[in-house]
């Protein structure tokens, strides 16, 4: 695992802590098995919110709202925190 | 004077709302027949004009609703097991009630999509029913292609040689919500179609199951706690959750509408029951705890009541969203809910002036919306072929 993905992972998981922003998840385990809508019970608006958080942390190298609108409705409901992960690793340009 | 066929299911949420806009038809002298499942509240129909009963889902999964589907996962299962079986085995019978009943026109409840087809095929006016206004939502690109996709389907299969439409649950002439605008809120994109926000939809001639009015103390705040009818049997352990949280609570009393078995652990200040009559407890509460069903948040806010929602599945997140982003509630993650946050939450709820002050201006809206009186209105339109919206 190359030290970007940690960055990204921990970068991600922090945003989800900062969007749900509620006590039980203070001591939640995340890690990239961890499912948005599943296991944290993250949607509609909030999945929004989450969304341009990460958008807002990565800038104009990604878009991940469009990269959402593209997935599989079989892919959406299992959605991954590795899954994002995943995806911004592969979008970020490779010295970024 | 029209004859009217209304189709919808034997549910609270669908038959209480078709009712009430049944009731102000007939007492227009028009004639209203029914087509539903022979199950569930349908007895309530008997004094109601003819019953063209629709057969039983044969097949019906019985874990549908003990499943842990949520989010779009629950709305997929929802048309897979659900509304698509029901379409395809009340086909037929639909048909067959429109060449007995001859009507001059339909009512028919948006998740009947059967019903739905088979009015389009009658070639005679019809209105849609929205009882949850979370189906005019533009929900998500994948999520609405998928829905389009198995409705086209459906339609190829149902009615071959007609174009299917995105929307065939939507009628082309009007589409009735009992909700209000300033609610459903405009941050969502919706469904093109001929809508008419008319509110609460109450029927009148409902009569209040009793309650124990003494056991609720004037110096006490109160709060009401509902799940739905269809999720009250399944939340055990929410609702002891919420006993635990209302042990922080003793200068709080909270209404339960939950099975009789969480009774035997509740502390003094909880009473549970396993019916109410909501619309009268509701003048008398100061906040609800529900799932985010499409009705109970109406009914709650058009007596001003603000709430915290508290949605599971199928279009309960949509609806929590529009109380959120109408600022006129507060949010529990189901799942996730503790007993010392929720009544942090309760506290909250109680003493925060915001929601309930935007609660109040929605009551306003909600209030002033044209009712039942205004969905019969619209349907009388139907009947004019010159007047026809």
């Amino acid at each position: 695992m190359s030290a970007r993905y940690t960055d990204i992972l921990a970068t991600v998981i922090q945003k989800v802590r900062d969007t749900v922003n509620e006590d039980w998840i203070r001591e939640y385990p995340i890690g990239p098995q961890t499912q948005i809508s599943r296991d944290l019970e993250i949607e509609s608006i909030e999945m929004v919110i989450l969304a341009s958080s990460i958008q807002r942390h990565y800038g104009a190298r990604l878009s991940l709202v469009d990269w959402l609108s593209g997935r599989s409705l079989e892919d959406l409901i299992s959605l991954s925190v590795g899954d994002l992960v995943r995806h911004i690793d592969q979008a970020l340009p490779p010295d970024a | 004077m029209g004859r009217i066929l209304i189709a919808t299911l034997p549910l609270a949420g669908h038959l209480y709302p078709a009712l009430a806009i049944a009731s102000k038809l007939s007492r227009r002298g028009h004639t209203v027949a029914w087509a539903t499942p022979p199950a569930g509240l349908s007895s309530r129909l008997l004094a109601d004009g003819q019953v063209f009963p629709l057969p039983l889902l044969a097949e019906q999964p019985p874990d549908l609703d003990r499943t842990q589907a949520r989010g779009f996962e629950s709305v997929r299962t929802f048309f897979e097991h659900y509304a698509l079986p029901m379409a395809r085995q009340t086909f037929e019978a639909l048909r067959e009630a429109v060449t007995v009943f001859q009507p001059d026109a339909w009512l028919v409840d948006h998740q009947m999509v059967g019903a739905a087809i088979a009015a389009r095929a009658s070639d005679r006016p019809w209105a849609t029913l929205a009882t949850s206004s979370a189906s005019i939502h533009r929900v998500h690109p994948t999520m609405d292609a998928w829905v389009a996709d198995a409705l086209g389907q459906l339609q190829t299969e149902l009615l071959p040689g007609r174009p299917p439409v995105e929307r065939p649950d939507f009628s082309p002439h009007a589409v009735i919500v009992p909700s209000v605008e300033a609610l459903i809120g405009e941050r969502r994109a919706r469904f093109e179609a001929a809508y008419h926000f008319v509110g609460p939809l109450r029927d009148e001639a409902r009569a209040d199951s009793p309650f124990p009015w003494s056991w609720l103390q004037p110096d006490r705040r109160k709060i009401l706690v509902s799940l739905g009818t269809v999720n009250r049997d399944l939340g055990s352990r929410f609702f002891e959750m919420i006993c635990d949280a209302m042990r922080l609570l003793p200068d709080v009393q909270a209404i339960l509408v939950a099975p009789e078995t969480v009774a035997g652990g509740a502390p003094d200040n909880v009473l549970v029951c396993q019916q109410v009559p909501q619309i009268s407890l509701l003048a008398r509460v100061d906040g609800v705890l529900c799932h985010a069903g499409h009705n109970t948040v109406c009914e709650a806010l058009a007596q001003g009541v603000p709430l915290i929602v508290s949605p599971i599945r199928h279009d309960q997140p949509l609806i929590a969203e529009q109380v959120l982003l109408a600022g006129a509630g507060l949010f529990l993650r189901h799942g996730k809910a503790t007993a010392s946050a929720t009544s942090a939450l309760i506290r909250q709820l109680l003493e925060d002036p915001g929601p309930r002050s935007r609660a109040a201006e929605l009551s306003v809206a909600m209030r002033s919306a044209s009712g039942a009186d205004g969905a019969a209105d619209v349907i009388e339109r139907l009947l004019t072929p010159g007047e026809r919206p």
